[in-house]
C-alpha cells in the first residue's frame, strides 16, 4: 500500500494522470513556439573576460539547429564576436506578460557564431534573417554589414520563474 | 465622487450600489432592507478596498508567485493547503492602506461599541450555479477597530483558501480574476436560528419548503457544529410533510420551533421570494414575528458529480468538534485496536494450520486490510487536520514571519518512528565503540547473502563468538521485531534482515548518532513556542490554547503511527500469503511464479481451499509506463518545487524505490523518493538533502528533514523520473529549487573542437 498523506487533487490517486499530462508537455515545442514567435533577441557576447549584451533582429530555421543576424562592422558586438565566437542568445515573452512573472517564458540558446562571406552562402543566410524581417534587406546587404550564422549547440527553457529544462536541437522530444 | 473609489458602503445605502463593488450577498441583504425586512444592521468593505489593498501592498504579485509555482491541477490537496497557509499568513502581517482603515475605523464606531461578525461577500459567490456557502471565513463576535481590520484581513483571505482555489478549479474559474467584497453586521443574539429553503434543493418539489433550526447562532448550523432540527413543509397549504429532530446532546428534546415560528420563517421566505423572484436559500436568526434576515441567496441546485471528491475534501477539514470526537476515537479506540491486531497477527503459528485454516487466516487479513484503508481514509487522514489547526490557530495569534514556525510546537513527539530511530542510534553508537563487531558486520555486507530466515541465522551466528555479539544480536532481533514487521511496496523488511546492517553501519559514521540520536532534539524552542502562543492569546483563551495545541500534537503522533501499524497489517498479511505460497509450491501447484502482491492474494487463498489440487498462476505485477527521461531528449537542468525544510546542500541522488534502495543509501547521498514513509525514516539522518515528488510543508519528509537541520525541497512533479541515481544535485531548500549539475559548457566546447578539427 502507498499511504496517501493527504490526497491528490487530479482524478487518479496515484498521480499518474497529472504526470502523463505533464510528460506530454513537449519542451521542443515549447521552445520552438517561443523562438520561432519572436523577432529579436539578446545576443551575449563577451572580450577579455567581460560580457556584453545587445539586442538584435535575427531568424531562426525551422529546425532550430541554426539561427542568423546582422551587425553594423563598426560596432563592439562586431569586434566581440571576432575575438570570440561563443555565445548566447536570450528570447523571451517578457513583453507579453509584464505583471504576471509567472507565465514569462524565456530561452537561452548557446553556441558559436560565424561571419559569413559573400557568395551563395551568404544569400542563404540573408534570405532567412530578411524572410522573418523583409525592411532588414537592405542593411544586411550594405558593405558596412557582417552576417552572422549561429549553430545552436544547446537550449535551456525557463518557465514559471525557476523551472529549467535543457534540450538539445537534432534529438528527439 | 466615483464609487469605484468608495472604501466602504452603509449597508442602509447597498440598495443604491452596483454588485461588482459590494458583492451578492450585501447587494442582496441591502435590497432586503430597503423593502422593509429586517437585517442586522452595518456596512461593507468594496471588493475596491480589496484591490486597493492588494496594489498598495504587492500581495496581487506575491499570489500569483504563489500560484504560479506549479500548476493548480498537479497540487496535491495539501500543497494547495500550504499555499493558502503562506498567501493566509502574509495578508494577516499586511498593513490596510490608511485610507481604507481610516474608512473602516469611522464606519466601526458609528456601531457604538457593538459586536460585529465579520462576513465575506466575494463576487459572484451566490448565483443559481455557483454557492461558495462556507468555502469563506466569517469571523463572529469582533469588538473594537483593531479586532475589525484584522477579521477583514482574514475574510480577504479566505479568497486564496484551500477550499476556495479546489472549487474555483474545479469551476474552471481563474482564482486570479477573483474578488471579495467584506460585510460588517452588528451581531444578533437570539435563541434560535436556521437556514430555509423555498424549495426542496434535492428533489426541487417547489411546493416543499424545507427549514432548519439550531439553538443559538446560525454560525453553529453552518459549520455543522450542531445538529439541526428539520422540518418540510408544504407551502401552498402549510402541511407538516415531514419532521426530524437534531441528534444532540439532550435527548428528547421538544422541537426548536413552535408552530407561530414556522409560520414566521415561511412568511420570510415569502416575502424574499417576492423580492428577488427566485426561491431563496436563506439564513435566519429569532422567533415568531421578530425574524431577523442574514442571508439570501437563489438555492444551489448542482448535483454532485458520481466521482466528485470534493465532500471528501471538505470533509478534511473537520470542525474543531469532530476533530475532539477523532482525537479521542482514533487515539482510544482505532490505535489500540490496531496495535492489537497486528500483534495478534504477528503472534500467530501459521505454519501449524492446514490448508483452509491458512486459507482462513490469508482472507481474515485481507478484510482487516480493506477495513484499515477505509478507516485510513474516513479517520486518520481527516484527523491529521488537527495540525492543520495548530497552525492557523498559532499564526491568528502570533502571527510569525514564519507561516511554519508552529511546526517547532511537534517536537519531541514519543512516536513509533521516533522510537525506531533511537533504537538505530543506539545500536550504532554500541557498534563504533566495538571495532572488531563493526568490521564483522562490514565484512557481512560485503557479501551476497541470501534473503532466508536460516541463513540470516548462519551468516550472523559467527558474532556470538566476540565480545558483545550476543547483545547485539539481541538487540538486532528487538529492533527487528519491533519496528520492522512493516512493508515496502509488498515486500517485507522483517524478511530481509540484511537489508538494515548498511543503514547501521553508515549511522555509525553519522554525527547524528554520535549526539544522541536526532531525536534528542532540546526543548527550549518548543517550550518558548508554547509560551509565546499563551501568551498571544492572553488568560481568557488558555485552555482553548492548551487544547488546540495538545489536539494538533496528537494528531501529528498517531497520524505517524498510523502508518506503520497499517503497514504491519500488511505485512502479516504478505505473511500468511508467502506461507500460502510455500505450500502451493511444496505441493507442486505453482504452475509459474508470479509476484506477490495484493491482487495475488485472493488467487492463493481460492487455491489453498480448491480441494482439486488444480494448479495456479500468480499474477504478476504490471510494470510502470516508461519514464519522462526515455521518453524525451529534454534534461532537467533545474526543478522547482516546495521550500519544505530550509538549507543548502550538494550531494548526489539515491532513489529510493525498494528495501533494496533503503539499504543501499550512503550517508551525504541526496534521499530522492515519491514520499517519505515512517518505513524509512530512519535513514534520513544519514541524508544532505531530501527531494520528494508529493508536496507539503507538513508531510513526514518535511518535517522529519526541518528537525534534523536538512533541506528538503518536495512537491516537484515527475522528479522520480527526471533525476537518476548519481545525478549531482543541490537542494536549495530556503527557495525550493534543485540544480542539477555544475555549470558546464561540455556540450559548446565539444562543438567548438570538432569544427576545429
Amino acid at each position: 500500500m502507498s499511504f496517501p498523506d493527504e490526497p491528490l487533487l487530479a482524478p487518479d490517486a496515484d498521480g499518474r494522470h497529472i504526470e502523463d499530462g505533464h510528460r506530454q508537455e513537449d519542451i521542443a515545442a515549447r521552445i520552438k513556439k517561443l523562438v520561432l514567435g519572436r523577432p529579436f533577441a539578446v545576443l551575449c557576447t563577451q572580450g577579455d573576460g567581460q560580457p556584453y549584451g545587445s539586442l538584435v533582429a535575427y531568424a531562426m530555421q525551422d529546425d532550430l539547429r541554426f539561427a542568423s543576424f546582422a551587425t553594423p562592422t563598426a560596432t563592439r558586438k562586431y569586434r566581440l564576436l571576432t575575438e570570440c565566437d561563443h555565445i548566447a542568445l536570450l528570447i523571451d515573452n517578457r513583453p507579453e506578460f509584464p505583471e504576471e512573472m509567472m507565465k514569462v517564458e524565456a530561452v537561452t540558446a548557446t553556441g558559436r557564431a560565424t561571419l559569413i562571406e559573400r557568395g551563395e552562402e551568404f544569400e542563404r543566410w540573408a534570405a532567412l534573417l530578411t524572410g522573418r524581417h523583409p525592411y532588414l534587406s537592405h542593411f544586411v546587404r550594405s558593405s558596412s554589414c557582417g552576417l552572422f550564422r549561429v549553430e545552436i549547440v544547446r537550449y535551456l527553457h525557463v518557465s514559471r520563474f525557476q523551472e529549467v529544462r535543457q534540450w538539445i536541437p537534432g534529438s528527439t522530444g | 465622487m466615483d464609487p469605484r473609489q468608495h472604501w466602504v458602503v452603509p449597508l442602509s445605502e447597498a440598495a443604491n450600489c452596483p454588485e461588482e463593488l459590494i458583492g451578492g450577498k450585501a447587494a442582496k441583504l441591502g435590497c432586503a432592507q430597503a423593502a422593509g425586512l429586517v437585517v442586522p444592521d452595518g456596512f461593507c468593505v468594496t471588493a475596491s478596498a480589496y484591490e486597493e489593498f492588494l496594489a498598495q501592498s504587492g500581495l496581487a504579485k506575491s499570489v500569483a508567485m504563489e500560484l504560479g509555482r506549479k500548476p493548480l491541477e498537479t497540487m496535491r490537496w495539501e500543497e494547495i493547503w500550504d499555499t493558502a497557509l503562506r498567501i493566509r499568513s502574509e495578508f494577516l502581517r499586511t498593513e490596510i492602506p490608511k485610507g481604507v482603515s481610516a474608512d473602516i475605523c469611522r464606519a466601526v464606531k458609528k456601531m457604538h461599541g457593538k459586536a460585529v461578525a465579520v462576513r465575506s461577500s466575494a463576487l459572484g459567490e451566490d448565483s443559481a450555479g455557483i454557492s461558495f456557502a462556507g468555502l469563506h471565513e466569517s469571523v463572529v463576535g469582533v469588538m473594537g477597530e483593531e479586532a475589525v481590520l484584522q477579521a477583514v484581513r482574514r475574510v480577504w483571505a479566505s479568497l486564496w483558501s484551500d477550499a476556495a482555489l479546489l472549487y474555483r478549479r474545479e469551476l474552471s474559474l481563474d482564482p486570479m480574476h477573483s474578488r471579495m467584497a467584506v460585510l460588517v453586521q452588528e451581531v444578533i443574539a437570539e435563541d434560535r436560528s436556521g437556514v430555509a429553503f423555498g424549495q426542496d434543493p434535492r428533489k426541487l418539489e417547489t411546493d416543499c419548503a424545507i427549514i432548519e433550526a439550531v439553538p443559538g447562532q446560525c454560525a453553529l448550523l453552518v459549520d455543522g457544529t450542531v445538529d439541526p432540527d428539520r422540518w418540510i413543509i408544504r407551502r401552498s397549504t402549510g402541511e407538516l410533510v415531514d419532521w426530524r429532530p437534531g441528534i444532540r446532546d439532550e435527548a428528547g428534546a421538544d422541537p426548536l420551533l413552535e408552530e407561530d415560528d414556522l409560520a414566521g420563517v415561511l412568511g420570510l421566505l415569502g416575502r424574499v421570494e417576492e423580492l428577488f423572484g427566485w426561491p431563496p436559500d436563506m439564513e435566519w436568526t429569532g422567533r415568531a414575528a421578530r425574524l431577523t434576515l442574514l442571508q439570501a441567496r437563489p438555492i444551489t441546485t448542482n448535483e454532485p458529480e458520481k466521482d466528485d471528491e470534493r465532500s471528501w475534501y471538505l470533509s478534511l477539514r473537520p470542525g474543531a468538534k469532530r476533530l475532539n470526537d477523532l482525537a479521542r476515537r482514533v487515539s482510544e479506540e482505532l490505535i489500540p485496536e490496531l496495535e492489537e491486531e497486528g500483534r495478534r497477527f504477528a503472534a500467530e503459528d501459521l505454519t501449524a494450520y492446514n490448508d483452509d485454516e491458512l486459507a482462513d487466516a490469508i482472507d481474515i487479513r485481507l478484510d482487516a486490510l480493506h477495513k484499515w484503508h477505509v478507516v485510513y481514509r474516513e479517520e486518520f487522514i481527516p484527523f491529521a487536520h488537527g495540525v492543520r489547526q495548530l497552525a492557523r490557530y498559532y499564526n491568528d495569534a502570533v502571527r510569525p514571519s514564519d507561516p511554519y514556525e508552529f511546526v517547532g510546537l511537534l517536537k519531541d513527539q514519543d512516536m513509533l518512528a521516533s522510537r525506531r530511530n533511537r533504537a538505530f542510534a543506539k545500536l550504532a553508537r554500541k557498534l563504533r565503540t566495538n571495532k572488531v563487531l563493526k568490521d564483522h558486520l562490514l565484512a557481512i555486507v560485503g557479501r551476497e547473502i541470501q534473503t532466508t530466515q536460516t541463513n540470516w541465522l548462519q551468516t550472523i551466528q559467527p558474532l556470538r563468538e566476540l565480545a558483545g555479539g550476543n547483545e547485539l544480536i539481541e538487540d538486532l532481533d528487538l529492533l527487528i521485531r519491533d519496528f520492522m514487521d512493516i512493508t515496502v511496496g509488498s515486500q517485507r523488511l522483517i524478511d530481509q534482515p540484511e537489508l538494515i546492517l548498511p543503514t547501521l553501519l553508515e549511522l555509525t559514521e553519522s554525527a547524528e548518532t554520535t549526539d544522541g540520536g536526532a531525536e534528542d532534539v532540546g526543548t527550549t524552542d518548543t517550550d518558548d513556542l508554547e509560551s509565546r502562543l499563551l501568551q498571544a492569546v492572553g488568560d481568557g483563551r488558555r485552555d482553548e490554547a492548551t487544547e488546540v495545541l495538545r489536539i494538533g500534537r496528537l494528531s501529528w503522533h498517531l497520524r505517524d503511527d498510523d502508518n506503520l501499524l497499517v503497514s504491519r497489517i500488511e505485512s502479516q498479511l504478505y505473511r500468511a500469503a508467502s506461507v500460502g505460497v510455500e505450500r502451493l509450491r511444496d505441493n507442486g501447484r505453482l504452475s509459474k511464479d508470479g509476484d506477490l502482491s495484493e491482487a495475488a492474494v485472493p488467487v492463493i487463498s481460492a487455491a489453498l481451499r480448491n480441494p482439486s489440487q488444480q494448479s495456479v498462476e500468480l499474477p504478476r505485477k504490471e510494470e510502470c509506463a516508461s519514464s519522462f527521461q526515455s521518453s524525451s531528449s529534454a534534461k532537467a537542468r533545474q526543478l522547482v518545487g516546495q521550500p519544505a525544510a530550509p538549507g543548502l546542500a550538494t550531494g548526489s541522488v539515491r532513489r529510493i524505490k525498494s528495501p533494496e534502495s533503503l539499504a543501499g543509501f550512503r550517508s551525504g547521498e541526496v534521499l530522492l523518493c515519491d514520499a517519505i514513509q515512517p518505513m524509512m525514516t530512519h535513514i534520513v539522518p544519514l541524508a544532505a538533502a531530501v527531494v520528494e515528488r508529493r508536496g507539503g510543508m507538513l508531510i513526514h519528509g518535511a518535517i522529519i528533514a526541518r528537525e534534523l537541520g536538512i533541506p528538503c525541497v518536495n512537491g516537484i512533479v515527475d522528479v522520480m523520473d527526471l533525476l537518476v541515481d548519481g545525478d549531482l544535485v543541490t537542494v536549495d531548500g530556503h527557495l525550493g529549487i534543485v540544480t542539477v549539475g555544475k555549470p558546464e559548457f561540455d556540450l559548446e566546447l565539444a562543438a567548438i573542437a570538432d569544427e576545429k578539427n
